[in-house]
């Protein structure tokens, strides 16, 4: 066992000390926080907006407007009376940013609802609907006002409605929208697909170094091939979740850092508290963790033999080929699996244990898969890695110290019988 | 004498057909030099790989120190250099030699300290923190070699070590293995190369084939597979030699190296009455010395000019390792 520990210790630190390591895990949480900075940036830009209201009303009906707006979050409104020269010395001071923008308001909007809005800029969508609904409100009220109608009456009749989107799945209702439960199942699938290849192909190249240095024949004088081959598997492993815990970890410190990151940027922080990350069950995160540990020991098991039966680089890409095809089913599948997670198709997939890695947590998140079929699909992944590591484990121990051409189909046969 | 440190006891190994290795059985016991000769596919290297427990032998039994088995359960207690060597060309040289020990079973801290040590003995201590793959060849070379004998095994196993080494590392070696012996512990070592297996072994084992032809200490295999030789070498003129070589009256064999010669005396006949002949047909003689034959020779005798040439090593392809 302490000479298996020894190959995990190797395979891990060897890794890690590699640039590639570091660029990648380095590269995730920059992403994140470019994520996070621009939307931070993006809630700066529609912050509070000062804009005039021009009344060329007889009322004075622009006070009322300017009030209003006022109470909503977007605008701070004050009324100027229309004169002549005034639209000018408005657009001016809108030109030297002094003001936002302004709003034009005459008789003509009780009438027949039209206004004018003129601002440096009119391309926050959230802005003009905000106005525009303010204003729609306003005029509402006031129409009915003038038919008699108790204004009170008037402001119960406009409570506007609020549709809160709940998902129901396997029998407990969660916050999540549909949204974000496909975009979840969606990251979720390609991370597991890259993750998977990148550190199976690890393996596999691991492999492929101690044969063409021919350091395997000491090796393997001291180790079961077996021991070896467990040995790496769980050493790239270990990197595996160490990369991911260092993603998982760094996110978690950039979301609570949202305020004084908002703050440095000179944006209000609580615009920053707006951004959420959906919400992740705890038991999302184990069913993704157990099928990556899963389809991670099932391919770099057939890495691992890949690696064992070539005798150079080039030789391995080729062989490797078979294997990352049966991985790219699922992950042409992703599409499908999001669209109808309950379908047949969706339903084989995440039992087939080549693909199941994928489908299962797919299906999981999103939110159409029975407790026993992921007992089922677990179960029958379970036999598949133990199967398969018998298998390859057996084309490993000769393949590693065979040189010369690549085996036939016949011969990996009988390396297995043997 | 002692119990053998290694006993191969009528070991086969077959690759789909060829035999490798046929019945072989030899025995090293504890303190001695031990060389396994063969020409180039012989079956030294399946031997030693069965012996380490790479291979698993069709048929017989290998015992180390004793116990049934290969060299797997041991391998704390014997140091092995494959004939193809190899280091993981981006680890530190340090790093590597630490892991191969664990590897064996030694533990961490003790691996680490035995490799300074030998990195300083061997002049390598500033390289132990580069990579692998910056050392030269000579120095990669003494670092697979002090990943051999770092945990100071009791039983050494070496095959086709003087091959592909320089000068300055051959010297190393050959220091040492006769170092070890020295010290009580046991080598074993295939070569092809005679002259070093005449300098270093107290017993050898020549096989061909995948048999044994003969065992024995060089003194034995002298007296048994020698007959009465003499090395001639000439000065110039070489008078008649080549009719007086082929009388088969006093010459049964020879080796001609043009300038020099050795030759296999007839049953029976006289070396002075070569020396008178040469001496008569007008040759220029620089040496003439009675001789025991040299290993090369009875190397050459047994195995045959026609097994030198010996059948190409079966393509690992076939080999089913069983480990």
């Amino acid at each position: 066992m302490r000479k298996v520990w020894a190959v995990i210790r190797r395979e891990f630190v060897e890794r890690v000390r590699t640039k590639w390591f570091w660029i990648s895990a380095i590269l995730g949480p920059v992403l994140f926080g470019g994520i996070i900075v621009f939307q931070i940036i993006q809630s700066v830009g529609g912050a509070v907006r000062h804009i005039a209201v021009v009344d060329s009303t007889a009322s004075g009906f622009g006070e009322r407007v300017a009030e209003a707006l006022s109470a909503g979050r977007t605008f701070r409104a004050y009324r100027v009376s229309a004169g002549p020269g005034v639209i000018d010395s408005l657009t001016r001071l809108v030109e030297a940013k002094k003001l936002d923008g302004f709003l034009i308001v005459t008789n003509d909007l009780t009438e027949t609802g039209k206004a004018e809005y003129r601002a440096s800029n009119i391309s926050s969508l959230s802005a003009i609907e905000e106005l525009q609904r303010g204003l729609g409100r306003l005029v509402v009220k006031v129409r009915l006002e003038t038919k008699g109608v108790n204004p009170a009456v008037v402001d119960w009749a406009q409570i506007p409605i609020h549709l809160d989107t709940k998902k129901i799945a396997r029998g407990r209702t969660t916050a999540e929208s549909a949204g974000q439960s496909f975009v979840l199942a969606y990251i979720m699938a390609i991370l597991l697909f890259m993750a998977i290849l990148l550190y199976g192909v690890n393996v596999m190249s691991s492999v492929l170094e101690e044969k063409t240095t021919r350091i395997v024949e000491v090796l393997v004088s001291s180790l079961r091939p077996f021991q070896l081959m467990l040995g790496k598997v769980v050493g790239a492993g270990a990197v595996s979740f160490f990369q991911f815990l260092i993603w998982g970890v760094s996110a978690r410190l950039l979301m609570n850092l949202r305020g004084p990151i908002a703050r440095m940027l000179g944006a209000d922080p609580g615009a920053a508290e707006g951004l959420q990350l959906p919400h992740i069950p705890g038991a999302t995160i184990a069913v993704f963790l157990a099928f990556f540990l899963g389809g991670f020991l099932l391919y770099s098991a057939m890495f691992a033999a890949v690696g064992a039966m070539s005798s150079n680089e080039q030789e391995a890409r080729q062989a490797q080929q078979p294997v990352t095809y049966l991985l790219m089913i699922s992950y042409f599948s992703i599409i499908g699996l999001t669209n109808d997670p309950s379908s047949t198709f969706a339903r084989t997939l995440s039992l087939v244990p080549f693909t199941s890695p994928i489908a299962t947590p797919v299906r999981w998140t999103a939110g159409s898969m029975a407790t026993t079929e992921l007992v089922a699909s677990l179960a029958i992944l379970a036999v598949a890695i133990v199967g398969v590591t018998w298998v390859a484990a057996r084309i490993y121990r000769v393949g590693i110290l065979m040189t010369g051409k690549r085996p036939s189909m016949k011969e990996l046969v009988r390396w297995v019988r043997a | 004498m002692s119990e053998a440190v290694v006993a191969v006891d009528h070991v086969t190994k077959r690759f789909s057909g060829h035999t490798a290795v046929d019945a072989l059985s030899l025995s090293v016991s504890p303190g001695i030099i031990y060389g396994l000769l063969g020409p180039n596919g012989a079956g030294k290297t399946t031997t030693i790989r069965m012996i380490m427990d790479i291979y698993e032998p069709d048929a017989g039994t290998v015992r180390l120190f004793g116990t049934v088995g290969g060299g797997r359960n041991h391998s704390a207690r014997i140091g092995y250099l494959p004939e193809e060597r190899g280091l993981y060309p981006r680890m530190r040289v340090l790093d590597v030699l630490v892991f191969l020990a664990e590897a064996k079973g030694v533990p961490r801290r003790a691996a680490r300290a035995k490799a300074l040590e030998w990195l300083d003995r061997l002049g390598l201590a500033d390289w132990q923190f580069r990579k692998v793959s910056d050392l030269s060849k000579g120095m990669q070379q003494k670092v697979q070699f002090i990943s051999t004998i770092l945990h100071d095994p009791e039983l050494v196993i070496l095959d086709e070590p003087f091959s592909g080494l320089d000068p300055v590392n051959s010297q190393v070696l050959r220091d040492t293995v006769v170092d070890y012996r020295r010290r009580g512990k046991t080598v074993l070592f295939s070569t092809h190369i005679m002259e070093h297996a005449e300098k270093l072994c107290d017993r050898l084992c020549i096989i061909a084939r995948g048999k044994k032809l003969v065992d024995g200490t060089l003194t034995e295999l002298k007296q048994t597979h020698g007959g009465k030789h003499v090395i001639i070498a000439f000065d110039g003129s070489q008078g008649a030699a080549t009719q007086i070589f082929a009388d088969r009256r006093l010459v049964a064999r020879i080796q001609d190296f043009g300038q020099e010669a050795e030759l296999e005396l007839a049953p029976g006949a006289d070396a002075q009455e070569i020396l008178r002949a040469l001496v008569n047909s007008g040759a220029r003689l620089a040496r003439f010395e009675l001789a025991s034959p040299s290993l090369h020779k009875i190397f050459v005798d047994l195995v045959g000019p026609e097994a030198v040439t010996a059948p190409a090593v079966p393509s690992a392809t076939e080999a089913g390792a069983h480990a």
